[in-house]
């Protein structure tokens, strides 16, 4: 069998154009499957370069809040963060200070799933740790173990905002919440609110994937670049780095 | 002098009242409906039998007898396994449902509200009214 | 020296009046608790920082009293301390009656109590809560065998009574360690913080059985010999002693590594240590041991009362601070750092408590005293007159 000149032109054409588009197609998600499940093939983690971080911005708690309808009270010892950003600095005053954003560390160990009496705060198979809110009966024993105070109590009855986002549900009052890595998305192959703000709006400091996968860009600088958790010292293994800490 | 074998028995009463108050305060609020967000909106029902909002699509993912009967536990078990396993069912999620149908007062209301049970789901999630 | 068991009379106008004061608590409570669930905890003066406040203040402390309740039955079963004999009912019967109180406060707190059954079907056994749900059940049940063992079949009474003692040890190390087991929680996170609870729900059990003795024995005109009191007024020195003891030790380890010099100076000089210094320190050690070993106070039943009086209330303003002052410390999340941002991090919390929460907390308390009185008027839980047996000597006063 001979191939003439223009199908082989053809060909080479359909071949260029998939090797074009291929990486396109990653940033856009691929299309997923009809059924998917969190599996333990997958452990997601979240790495933040506090060297790009600026300190007034706020692109990535803003972007949480519209994402996941987080209402604001109006009262600062009430108000939910799932993300919110710190400003530290050493006591003796001698280096400037560091602003970087602090959200649910999703810990190898976490111990506000160790307390839970109803194992409503759990662990995915991925490695994303989750308050099931069906479950919750608002002890609010883990937000006294949590050492990140990642976690909020509803201490009001809140709606649906007007230009809120349908797809994620509000909360009702009495349970406790907190970050979940924007589950929704990472389900449909997409990164996080914060993260996507972050790239878009921000200087990109922040960067979602998958740690079970050696050649992912997360994997990738968790190898090669130093990183710092958070109270490493507790032994909880938290998931989200800090790079430059 | 009164028998000694009456007081097991009475002081098991006793404490059985006090669990009994323990227990049914917790209960009086569910009951109340006050139970957090337990309230829906509770149209009060006015005669006939329910007449439901027809929906838009061809055909339901279940037959329609079926859904009937089981929807609620088609939800509450997929509930359990998407917030706890993370199973995704695209073509069967709770988002999908709105769009055949429309307005939950046009259709799950109506059924609810006939026979007087008042599920708290689209406190937090949003459906078209 | 067989004692004769009698049941109160209860028809007397101020027993009544008792007992309607107690319903009136009650049902403020049950309005309280029902106000916090349906406007939310909103009304309370609690927070994301300050998740626990007083009404877990009062069923904790409830619960540390609810063991030490047991003390004069078990100093009887267990240890040979033939005075206490006459007081084992009453003893067992006061610890299921702090024990329903306390929990009904802690459950009636929660966010969502219409959920409570969840806890028992998709129990969490790494949670010192779901350890907890069995220690009280089964505390529970053990105090009713105990109580009835001690009316009808006094065969067993030892080896329940034992078995009770040994339980109510667990049980408030297990309340203990609901917040000692807490790492990222300097205050209280220490192994000591268990055995600091048991040895207060030792003086403080010692302590509520004070007050209610003399009190109901008062009332009742029935004889107390004050040889009794005195034998219960040295235990509560040696309990308080003990309570004492493990504060130090705590404090002495905490104070002598420098990991520590910033929570611990904050204790002291931080915005609670008023409740440290005058509540830990004052009312539960300093002004018992003070009165009880004054040669004249220390002497007199009223002398005894206060200090018991005293120690109850220190009891409550010790599992405040541990509680209060525990979450209000910030999270040392950065170790040398300064650290702010618009979630108050790095400051202390503050928490201004609200009038709701003492009213669900006293309605636990209530709860508690209506079972009391109610018990001692169907039930022959107390004895006619209470006396020391036949040549029984103090061992020692101040």
């Amino acid at each position: 069998m001979t191939m003439d000149r223009r199908t082989v032109l053809g060909l080479g054409g359909v071949a260029t154009a998939g090797v074009v588009l291929a990486p396109g197609m990653t940033l856009i998600a691929s299309p997923q499957p009809d059924k998917t499940e969190a599996s333990g093939d997958q452990r997601w983690a979240m790495l933040i370069d506090v060297n790009k971080c600026d300190s007034d911005c706020t692109a990535c708690t803003k972007a949480c809040r519209q994402e996941n309808n987080v209402p604001l009270f109006g009262d600062p010892n009430r108000d939910i963060h799932w993300i919110r950003k710190l400003e530290i600095r050493d006591k003796e005053h001698k280096r400037p200070s560091v602003s970087l954003p602090v959200l649910c560390n999703h810990c190898e160990h976490p111990p506000c799933a160790h307390v839970c009496p109803t194992q409503a705060t759990f662990k995915r198979k991925d490695g994303i740790v989750l308050v099931d809110k069906h479950r919750c009966i608002g002890c609010r024993y883990c937000m006294l173990a949590c050492p990140y105070k990642a976690r909020s109590l509803v201490y009001h009855k809140t709606t649906i905002p007007e230009d809120g986002n349908p797809k994620v549900p509000i909360r009702a009052k009495g349970v406790v919440e907190k970050c979940n890595f924007c589950v929704h998305l990472v389900d449909e192959g997409e990164k996080p609110a914060c993260v996507q703000a972050c790239s878009k709006e921000g200087k990109n400091a922040m960067i979602f994937g998958d740690l079970n996968d050696p050649d992912s860009e997360i994997s990738v600088k968790v190898r090669t670049v130093k990183t710092q958790t958070i109270r490493a010292d507790l032994g909880l293994k938290p998931h989200v780095f800090y790079e430059g800490l | 002098m009164r028998s000694l074998q009456s007081h097991p028995v009475k002081f098991t009463v006793l404490l059985a009242l006090v669990w009994a108050f323990v227990l049914v305060l917790p209960t009086m609020v569910v009951a109340s409906g006050h139970g957090a967000a337990a309230q829906q909106s509770k149209v009060a029902y006015s005669g006939g039998p329910p007449q439901l909002e027809k929906a838009k699509g061809d055909a339901c993912i279940r037959e329609s007898g079926w859904m009937r009967r089981n929807h609620m536990d088609f939800l509450k078990h997929r509930r359990a396994e998407t917030v706890r396993e993370g199973l995704r069912i695209r073509s069967e999620s709770l988002v999908r449902c709105a769009e055949c149908h429309q307005s939950h007062e046009k259709f799950c209301d109506q059924c609810h509200n006939y026979v007087g049970v008042a599920p708290d789901c689209f406190e937090c999630h949003s459906y078209p009214k | 020296m067989l004692s004769n068991f009698t049941k109160i009379e209860g028809r007397s106008f101020s027993y009544w009046r008792i007992i309607i004061l107690l319903g009136v608590l009650i049902l403020m409570g049950a309005g309280a608790f029902i106000a916090v669930e349906v406007q939310g905890h909103g009304i309370t003066g609690m927070n994301n920082k300050i998740a626990w406040g007083v009404p877990h203040v009062f069923a904790i402390s409830l619960l540390v009293m609810a063991s030490g309740a047991l003390n004069l039955g078990s100093m009887s079963t267990v240890f040979a301390v033939k005075q206490f004999k006459q007081f084992g009912r009453f003893s067992a019967f006061l610890a299921i009656a702090l024990l329903v109180g306390g929990l009904a406060v802690l459950m009636l707190d929660l966010g969502r109590p219409d959920r409570l059954l969840l806890t028992v079907m998709h129990m969490n056994f790494r949670s010192m809560f779901t350890l907890n749900v069995f220690l009280y059940s089964g505390f529970i049940v053990l105090c009713v065998l105990y109580l009835w063992s001690m009316f009808e079949y006094q065969q067993y009474t030892k080896v329940v009574g034992s078995a009770a003692f040994m339980w109510r040890v667990i049980l408030t190390t297990g309340t203990g360690s609901i917040f000692g087991v807490l790492h990222a929680r300097e205050v209280f996170h220490s192994a000591l913080t268990a055995p600091t609870f048991v040895a207060l729900s030792l003086s403080s059990g010692t302590a509520i059985s004070i007050i209610l003795l003399v009190t109901t024995f008062k009332h009742t005109k029935r004889e107390l010999e004050d040889k009794v009191v005195f034998g219960l007024r040295n235990a509560l020195i040696f309990f308080t002693l003990l309570v004492a003891y493990l504060l130090v030790v705590e404090k002495f380890t905490k104070m002598y590594s420098p990991a520590f010099y910033d929570v611990q100076s904050w204790i002291l000089t931080g915005p609670y240590s008023w409740l440290y210094i005058f509540g830990v320190w004052g009312a539960t050690i300093l002004v018992p041991l003070g009165i009880l070993f004054h040669p004249a106070k220390g002497n007199s039943i009223k002398g005894v009362y206060w200090a018991a009086f005293s120690a109850v209330i220190g009891t409550f303003a010790m599992v405040a601070h541990i509680l209060l002052a525990g979450q209000a410390y910030p999270l040392n999340m950065f170790p040398g750092y300064e650290v702010s941002s618009v979630f108050l991090d790095g400051v202390s919390a503050t928490y201004t408590p609200a009038l709701v929460e003492f009213i669900l907390g006293f309605g636990g308390i209530a709860i508690t005293g209506i079972i009391y009185m109610l018990g001692i008027k169907f039930f022959r839980m107390l004895p006619d007159k209470a006396v020391a047996p036949e040549g029984y000597e103090l061992p020692w006063n101040p």
